[in-house]
This record gives C-alpha cells, sequence and structure tokens, in this order.
C-alpha cells in the first residue's frame, strides 16, 4: 500500500513583498519546508511578524509565492478539487456587513453546492456549536470581534472539511472561548479531520499538537513532536522555604544536591513550602529561537 | 455556474441594503417626478418637457448608480477583506468577477425599471402613456449603464474608488462626446496622418457611448428626436445593444486576467 499524500506540502517557499513608492523588498518568508501529515494536528507556532499569516496566504491561493511550491491534499495551489475538501478561517475575518450570519452560512454552502436542506442543516448545527444560535439572524456589522471569529470557523466548516487551516483561531476570544474552540479541534481530531492551524499563544500548541513547526524570521527553525523539540533534562529545580514568616524562593541548578540543601534548610528551622523540578516549555524554546535569530542578523 | 449565481445574489442583496445607492435612487426617482411640475410651467410642451427630463435623469442617474457600484465592488472586497473567506472555496478568480458584475447588471436593472416606472406614472399624470420610442430609449441607456459599469469594475480590480471613479467618468466624457472628438481630429489634424490615424486608433478603444444617446441628434444622415413620429428602430437598438456587449465583455475578461494574478495582501 502507498503512504496516503501529505494534507500539506510546502517546498522550499518563499514570499517577498515589494512595498511603497520605491518598492522596498521585504522578504516576509525565506524558503519554509514542511509537510502535514494526514489526521494530525499542526501547530504553527511564530512570534508575531514571523511569517505565519503570509505561509497561510500562499497555501490559500490569495497571494502568489516568489519561489518553491505547496500542495493541498496531494494537488498543488491553486486547485479548485483540493478546495471543495479544505477549510479556512483567515486572521481577520470579516464578512458582509449587511448579511446575517445564517445568510453569511448559507452563501458559503452555496459556494460548495451544498442542496438546500444540507446547507440549512449544517448552518444550524454549526451556528449552535460555535454559541451564535441566539445571533444567527443578526447583521454581521453587529456581531462583536469574538462573534466575527466564531462565525469564520463556522463557515470553515461549512463544507465539512478533511483539512481545516485556521489563522489564529483563538484571537479575540474569551478564555471560555478559546476552550470551547480546542474542545472544537479536539472534535475535529476524533472524527480523523487534519488541523493546521497558527498561533503565538504557546498553551495552545502544548494542550493541542501533535506536531508543530516553529518558524521565526520567515524561517523554519524546528519541525517535529512537542516532545522531541523541548529538551527533556531538567532546567532547574524550584524550592520555596518558608522561614521566619516570609517565603524565599530558590532554584538550584541541575548539578546541585536538592536533598542535602532540604536537610539544611529543615536544620536551620525552616519550613519546606514546595519542591518544582523545572523541564523546558515551548516557552523557553521559543524564547531561545527568537534570540537565536536576534544573534544571527 | 450555481456558484457564480450565488455570487450575484449575495451581490444583489448587499447593494439592495446599502444606503448610499438607495439615498440616490430616492433622490432620482424625485427628480424624476418633478419633471411633472417642470412641465406645467412650460406652455403645452408638457410631455415633451417631461420626456427629455426623465430620460435625462435616468440617463445621469444609472450611470452615477453604476460608477458608485462598480468602483466599489472589487476595491471594497480586498480592502475589508471579505475576499479572503471566498478566494480559498472552490470558485475559479474570473467567476468571482463575472458573479459580482451580474450582481450589478441585476441591481442596476431593478434600479432602471423603479426609475422608469416613476417616469411612466409621471407620464400618466399627464394623460399620456409611454410609447414605443420611450422604451428604446429606455433600452439603450440600460445597455449603456451595463457598458459605463464594466469599465468601473474593470478599473476597480486594480485602483482605488476615487481614482476608478476619476477614469470612469473620464470615460463616459470621452464615449459621449466621439462624433466631435472625431470631427476635431479629422479637421485640425488632416496635414500630420500620423498622428491622425493614431488618435483615431485611441479613440476607438473608448465605448462609443454617443450610439446609446442619440435622441436630438443626427443617426444616419437623418435627425432623431425621441418626442416625434420617427425614432430610431428595434434594429439600431439590437446592433446598438451588440456592440454594448461585445465591448463589455472585452473589458471584463482584461479584469478578469487582471484580477486573476493579483496577489490579496
Ligand atoms: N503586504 C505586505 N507588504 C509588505 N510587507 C508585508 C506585507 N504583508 C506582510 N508583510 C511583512 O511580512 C512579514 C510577515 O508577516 P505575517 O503577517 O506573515 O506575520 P505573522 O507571522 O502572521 O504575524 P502575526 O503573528 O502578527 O499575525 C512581516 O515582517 C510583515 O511586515
Ligand atoms: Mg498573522
Amino acid at each position: 500500500m502507498t503512504e496516503p499524500a501529505p494534507a500539506i506540502r510546502v517546498d522550499d517557499l518563499k514570499k517577498t513583498f515589494a512595498f511603497g513608492f520605491l518598492r522596498r523588498k521585504v522578504q516576509a518568508v525565506r524558503g519554509v519546508s514542511f509537510e502535514v501529515r494526514p489526521g494530525e494536528i499542526f501547530g504553527f507556532v511564530g512570534p508575531n511578524g514571523a511569517g505565519k499569516t503570509t505561509t497561510i496566504k500562499m497555501l490559500m491561493g490569495l497571494i502568489f509565492p516568489s519561489g518553491g511550491s505547496c500542495e493541498l491534499l496531494g494537488r498543488r495551489v491553486p486547485d479548485v478539487h483540493a478546495k471543495r475538501r479544505v477549510g479556512f478561517l483567515p486572521e481577520t475575518p470579516y464578512f458582509y456587513e449587511h448579511l446575517s450570519g445564517r445568510e453569511f452560512l448559507h452563501l458559503c454552502g452555496r459556494l460548495f453546492d451544498l442542496p438546500a436542506d444540507e446547507r440549512r442543516a449544517r448552518a444550524d448545527r454549526l451556528l449552535e456549536e460555535v454559541g451564535l444560535a441566539g445571533a444567527a439572524s443578526r447583521p454581521l456589522r453587529k456581531y462583536s470581534k469574538g462573534m466575527l471569529q466564531r462565525l469564520g470557523l463556522a463557515q470553515a466548516l461549512i463544507n465539512d472539511p478533511e483539512l481545516v487551516v485556521l489563522d489564529e483561531p483563538m484571537s479575540g476570544l474569551d478564555p471560555i472561548g478559546r476552550k470551547e474552540i480546542r474542545d472544537l479541534i479536539g472534535g475535529l481530531r476524533a472524527r480523523g479531520k487534519t488541523v493546521f492551524f497558527s498561533t503565538h499563544i504557546l498553551a495552545d500548541v502544548e494542550l493541542l499538537c501533535d506536531r508543530c513547526a516553529i518558524i521565526v524570521g520567515g524561517a523554519i527553525r524546528d519541525v517535529g513532536p512537542l516532545e522531541k523539540l523541548l529538551s527533556p533534562k531538567l532546567l532547574h529545580t524550584e524550592v520555596v522555604i518558608e522561614r521566619d514568616g516570609h517565603a524565599e524562593e530558590r532554584r538550584l541548578p541541575p548539578g546541585d544536591d536538592v536533598q542535602a540543601f532540604l536537610r539544611e534548610a529543615l536544620a536551620a528551622g525552616g519550613r519546606v513550602v514546595s519542591v518544582t523540578p523545572v523541564r523546558e516549555h515551548l516557552e523557553d524554546l521559543f524564547v531561545r529561537e527568537v534570540e537565536a535569530d536576534k544573534a544571527r542578523q | 455556474m450555481n456558484r457564480v449565481v450565488a455570487i450575484a445574489i449575495n451581490t444583489f442583496r448587499e447593494a439592495i441594503r446599502e444606503k448610499l445607492l438607495a439615498v440616490i435612487l430616492v433622490f432620482a426617482c424625485g427628480l424624476i417626478a418633478a419633471s411633472f411640475g417642470v412641465g406645467k410651467l412650460s406652455l403645452h410642451e408638457e410631455l415633451r418637457v417631461i420626456r427629455d427630463l426623465g430620460l435625462g435623469g435616468i440617463s445621469l442617474f444609472s450611470k452615477v448608480l453604476a460608477v458608485v457600484a462598480g468602483v466599489n465592488l472589487v476595491y471594497k472586497e480586498i480592502e475589508r477583506k471579505t475576499l479572503y473567506a471566498f478566494i480559498p472555496k472552490p470558485i475559479h478568480r474570473w467567476q468571482f468577477i463575472v458573479g459580482k458584475y451580474l450582481g450589478l447588471v441585476v441591481t442596476l436593472t431593478a434600479q432602471m425599471a423603479l426609475m422608469s416606472g416613476v417616469l411612466a406614472l409621471t407620464l400618466l399624470a399627464q394623460d399620456a402613456a409611454p410609447d414605443g420610442a420611450l422604451v428604446r430609449a429606455l433600452v439603450l441607456l440600460w445597455a449603456e449603464a451595463l457598458v459605463v459599469t464594466a469599465v468601473a469594475v474593470f478599473f476597480s480590480t486594480f485602483s482605488t474608488p476615487l481614482l476608478s471613479g476619476i477614469f470612469t467618468a473620464g470615460i463616459i466624457g470621452i464615449g459621449r462626446s466621439t462624433p466631435e472628438l472625431h470631427a476635431l481630429i479629422t479637421s485640425q489634424l488632416k496635414d500630420v496622418p500620423g498622428l491622425q490615424t493614431t488618435l483615431d486608433w485611441a479613440t476607438q478603444l473608448v465605448p462609443d457611448l454617443h450610439l446609446f444617446y442619440v435622441s436630438g441628434s443626427m443617426v444616419g444622415g437623418k435627425w432623431v428626436t425621441v418626442n416625434a413620429g420617427d425614432f430610431i428602430s428595434w434594429s439600431y437598438v439590437a446592433g446598438a445593444s451588440g456592440y454594448g456587449a461585445l465591448y463589455a465583455a472585452c473589458v471584463l475578461a482584461l479584469a478578469m486576467a487582471i484580477f486573476a494574478r493579483r496577489d490579496f495582501v
């Protein structure tokens, strides 16, 4: 049996923007390559201005690459057949202000050639799922930012896509909303869908992703499962001791004898409040990469 | 095809909910109806005044509506990023332009039908009925408005609404005065044959909008007016509309070619 085509394949993708009167050049994406396998949740992580949105726009056929190539579901972008099986949430979901949420979902359903009863059923179910059932007939110009974001997610799912591409799905959402969206993405995974999303919120990546790519300054720094990207070694041990009514925090480097330190502290009349071994988090990795990038410049 | 229709329906729906367009339309209808009052001021020329003012008003306002809606059509989609949700859907980029244009055609047809209805009512109030000549004049104006819309949409694929509006107005101005331009070029530049042919060709690029507003001018060596017996025939209307359709199709093809290559940043 042959291996299934990757859901997304990006090969040495490049984009240079020219802007302003002098056509000054900005290299937003400098030769990015990665693959997203069918059925996985893939995080695309990077700081502001790293080139996440630019890469995603090339994937979606909104802008044309200056170099390299990309494929969706085994077909070179842009391809109408692949587009049928893909859902997309743009970074700034602004829709037609005179339409209501339900009308907009119906319009999207029509663009996928869904029959009327199917459109109605899916629109109602999705409005329910993203928590907009009560606002379905309000015009979109009266939606809040978070409500537009939710509607954006609903329209991305109207065709029951195999692959969902989300540009910052959590932005503009309150903590409850973020949890709901996380659950929704988890639900997509359970149904065998592939999810590719960009974010700079590291907690979301740690909670959701099977694998992720880290992009800094338009170039990929790392791709892989989170456990592999994070170095498993102990960074330090954080010990909090209470003495004479006030707490004191100490960070013991990996080589230190924690037991001996605790015995000493107890003998001196202290009380042990907590002992925490600290391993690398995604955030540390992120900071490390961004700093390495700065050092290179 | 379903998808093009879906985009067209949506364009129509957006346009009829747009306040600016509604205000222009109400204003236009008011002015056309006011020709009844103006007609009363003239001595026994009521019908002629109502017909001339009515047609003039519909000619002017159909173009205003076409330009205002047309120059915003694509630009606004890019500016508001509403396009971002559509381009990734299973449509080709050119289908988007076709759908948007058809939506505007439907909108404009409805708006012109409404203005024509007001004109017909005004005539009825004057104990007259719209006749065949008036209908032919209206059909010509409709064809002209569709050409103007195509030109506005074309500019809107690569330029801001203000510039597109100025360009389109310029094209309307030149297009309406093709006979004068032609006469000017032949009389003033007959000694410089190279320049004359170049300018002649340049005027060919601009739509000959003069074809669509013929009342009170010479057509084929004959003086025609919408208020007298022998106005232009239906076959003239068909010919002019055919020319308009061809011109609009060419301009739209260019618009699609530009739109297909654009980055939506
Ligand atoms: N239209 C454009 N013209 C010029 N430069 C651009 C354009 N769009 C993006 N850039 C530049 O490309 C770089 C990458 O931008 P991009 O929007 O892809 O970042 P991002 O990773 O999505 O950031 P964020 O997390 O803030 O959304 C930035 O330096 C940005 O200034
Ligand atoms: Mg972005």
